[in-house]
């Protein structure tokens, strides 16, 4: 994105760099005007939709349809927050999506840090097997999942939505892939200085992979944020729901109350945009890790 | 170590916050009911439930369960044990059937319609409708107007599907509307199509098939005629267009949809006039039926459940839950106040009454079904309507429509007892 705010430097009198600037220019612009096009193409459906929550009713399916609302109103906003506990449902999600999270990059880490760095044959076997899980897709352990968890008691708690989200393959392979690249050495001068194993890894390893914890902690937090399908299995009570299963129940049997829905949606993503905007580096820096799923 | 115990911190902190871990079952005085889309519908639930909170001091809670999920939520709920003590449904489910109580009583004390109760093979009523749907005919009345066209205003001007055809094309040519009508993708919209054309749809007989009528043929005809893209846009059921938007944009003459309209037309439309009108009326006048079905299951609340169904039934209450809600009401000689929306709700409830008694027919149908063990389909789908969309989109003939709707309900009906 340099190249976009890159301002070229004031023109000296000199005559012979010209040349060079305006190769620079002639390079520069297309890409920049590529790239905003690119931005605007992104840009448009969420303008859209934010501009949409503040529209009444009535200018909704207007022909034509307009991007600016004539008439702006707040009446879906304060519609959806007077109808629904937004309070509750965010906690709940908030409660989810943050222990998760949590649980998710301790146990990731440990797990990444023995397979990456205790040589035993059983160990990469098992390391196989972490990896042989990221082949079933979440649909196909849904049903017998969701028999454990009822087993363990954990039917319509918010545990149950933690607890079978810990585990992440991804995560364990995030870590490890990012401690086989630490030098042994660094371990072996830690032991020879005394260190205790469980010291090594808390004191000198885990520090030293933050941004693997960033990384993951930020798609952890969004994976749960966004999660639907399981939390509308788990959780029967309405007072348990998360943001994602209570927005649902706008959806009405025969018609969709839009201008509440998308109030109410809106609301439902300025926590993840926040996020977004604290720890933007690192979200720029690891989407590009494309290809990770849940 | 100061860093393991942030983190230690971190993790225990919203685990320990109030409900994270176990069920939390309420105390003896607060029944759990399960339905959907009270909210959308005025609240009309929760405001009863508030009342008979502070006359009876028994607490009602209410979950407001998607629409779309609400039938596996109480799947999962039957199979963990989990049910509440009070629902309001779309269709009885054979998993959970045998834990309903007996709501006779209530049905005979309070007047529910008599056609839509079903009785179960041991002479029981498990369920009764809360409120009723009914579908209907809306029409651009600024469209019709400026076009100078004129609609039925009382029943002895009911036109025929032709004549509402031929106004919808004279609405279309004086006012440059893009189409003259839309109508939900959906076969109950449909039925109740070949309902006014005085077929009974397609029903079972005696000997465990399908079959259907002539005049359910004709109402095919004229659906496939109209799906031309002029009259109807294809879109609507080939690819899902929302027929409620395209209405809303004043683009449309008319639209076949129903009575759950009313409230969100009456808010979300400014830029015109609409009304409901008199559906066209073919051989007979005749509606389709729908609504949510009351249960109280038989566990520990068993007595408190039924309590309150009792009560909500009362006429008082249930008028006002009525008017709160704007349902169409399941017990007759009720004076319902239904504000706004009295125009349009007085002629669904006319439309109701004038109907022929075939339009309770899928209600019913579906609970004798379900009551007789034989709604285990193999095959998952609505026939009639994957049948009509090929219709529409010019893929088969109407008598290999028919054909391919009697075979595919066939196929999904299991044996008859």
């Amino acid at each position: 994105m340099s190249t976009v705010t890159t301002t070229p430097e004031a023109p000296k009198a000199s005559g012979s760099r010209r040349p060079r600037r305006t190769r620079e220019v002639a390079s520069t612009v297309p890409m920049s005007t590529f790239l905003w096009a690119l931005a605007a193409l992104y840009a448009f459906p969420v303008v859209w939709f934010l501009m949409s929550a503040f529209k009444p009713g009535s200018e909704l399916f207007r022909y034509p349809l307009t991007i600016l609302p004539e008439d702006p109103t707040t009446a879906g906003f304060e519609l959806a927050w007077d109808r629904f506990d937004f309070f509750l449902y965010f906690s709940n999600t908030l409660a989810v999506a943050v222990t998760t999270t949590v649980l998710t990059v301790m146990a990731s880490a440990m797990t990444g840090y023995a397979l990456a760095k205790y040589e035993y044959r059983w160990v990469k076997v098992f390391f196989v097997c972490i990896l042989a899980t990221t082949m079933l897709p979440t649909e196909v352990i849904l049903s017998p999942t969701f028999v454990v968890i009822r087993d363990l008691g954990m039917y319509n708690t918010l545990a149950g939505l933690v607890v079978p989200s810990i585990l992440t393959a991804t995560g364990v392979f995030m870590f490890r892939q990012f401690f086989v690249s630490i030098p042994d050495d660094i371990i072996e001068a830690a032991r020879i200085d005394g260190a205790r194993e469980i010291g090594i890894f808390f004191r000198i390893m885990l520090p030293m992979s933050r941004p693997i914890i960033m990384t993951l902690a930020i798609f952890s937090f969004q994976w749960r944020w966004n999660d639907y399908i399981w939390p509308l299995i788990v959780v029967g009570d309405e007072r348990k729901f998360t943001l994602q299963i209570a927005l649902r129940s706008i959806v009405g049997a025969e018609n969709i109350d839009w201008p509440l829905l998308l109030a109410a949606s809106t609301m439902s993503i300025v926590p993840l945009v926040l996020i977004y905007v604290v720890f933007q580096k690192y979200v720029m820096n690891e989407d590009l890790n494309a290809g990770l799923k849940d | 170590m100061k860093r393991r115990l942030v983190i230690a911190a971190g993790a225990a902190m919203p685990l320990s916050a109030c409900g994270f871990v176990g069920g939390g079952d309420g105390d003896d005085n607060t029944l759990r009911f399960w339905l959907s889309g009270d909210a959308n519908q005025g609240g009309g639930f929760q405001a009863m439930a508030d009342k008979y909170e502070e006359e009876t001091g028994v607490r009602i809670e209410i979950d407001d369960v998607p629409y779309d999920d609400f039938a596996t939520r109480l799947r999962n709920a039957a199979q963990a044990d989990g049910l509440p003590d009070l629902a309001r449904v779309t269709a009885i489910d054979s998993i959970w059937m045998n834990r309903l109580q007996d709501l006779t009583d209530i049905a005979a004390e309070h007047g529910i319609m008599d056609n839509l109760l079903v009785e179960n093979a041991d002479g029981e009523i498990p369920t009764i409708p809360t409120d009723l749907t009914a579908v209907g005919m809306f029409i651009n009345k600024s469209l019709f107007d400026s076009a100078g066209v004129a609609y039925p205003t009382t029943p002895e001007d009911i036109w025929t599907w032709e004549e509402f055809i031929a106004a919808l094309r004279d609405v279309k040519a004086g006012t440059g509307a893009r189409y003259g009508l839309v109508m939900d993708a959906s076969s109950h919209r449909l039925r109740s199509l070949m309902y006014q054309f005085g077929s009974d749809g397609f029903v079972r007989n005696d000997d465990c098939v399908y079959e259907t009528d002539d005049q359910a043929a004709a109402a095919l005809e004229l659906f496939a005629d109209i799906n031309d893209d002029d009259i109807m846009p294809r879109s609507v059921w080939v690819s899902g267009d929302d027929p409620n938007a395209l209405f809303k944009s004043g683009q449309v003459a008319a639209y076949y949809s129903g009575s759950w309209q009313v409230a969100d037309f009456t808010q979300n439309i400014a830029d015109f006039e609409w009304a409901s009108v008199y559906m066209p009326a073919q051989e007979r006048r005749a509606t389709n039926l729908g609504g949510g079905l009351m249960v109280a299951f038989d566990g520990s609340k068993a007595q408190q459940a039924y309590d309150f169904v009792n009560w909500l039934y009362s006429a008082e209450n249930y008028t006002e839950i009525s008017e709160i809600s704007g349902f169409l009401p399941v017990t007759e000689g009720l004076d319902i106040d239904y504000g706004d929306f009295q125009t349009s709700f007085d002629m669904y409830n006319d439309e109701v009454a004038a109907s022929d008694p075939i339009s309770s027919h899928q209600i019913t149908s579906q609970l004798e079904m379900v009551y007789a063990g034989e709604t285990e389909a193999a095959v998952e789908g609505d026939p009639i309507k994957d049948e009509a969309v090929k219709l529409a989109n010019g893929e088969q003939d109407v008598p290999t429509t028919v054909q391919n709707i009697i075979d595919g309900l066939n196929e999904q009906s299991g044996s008859c007892g």
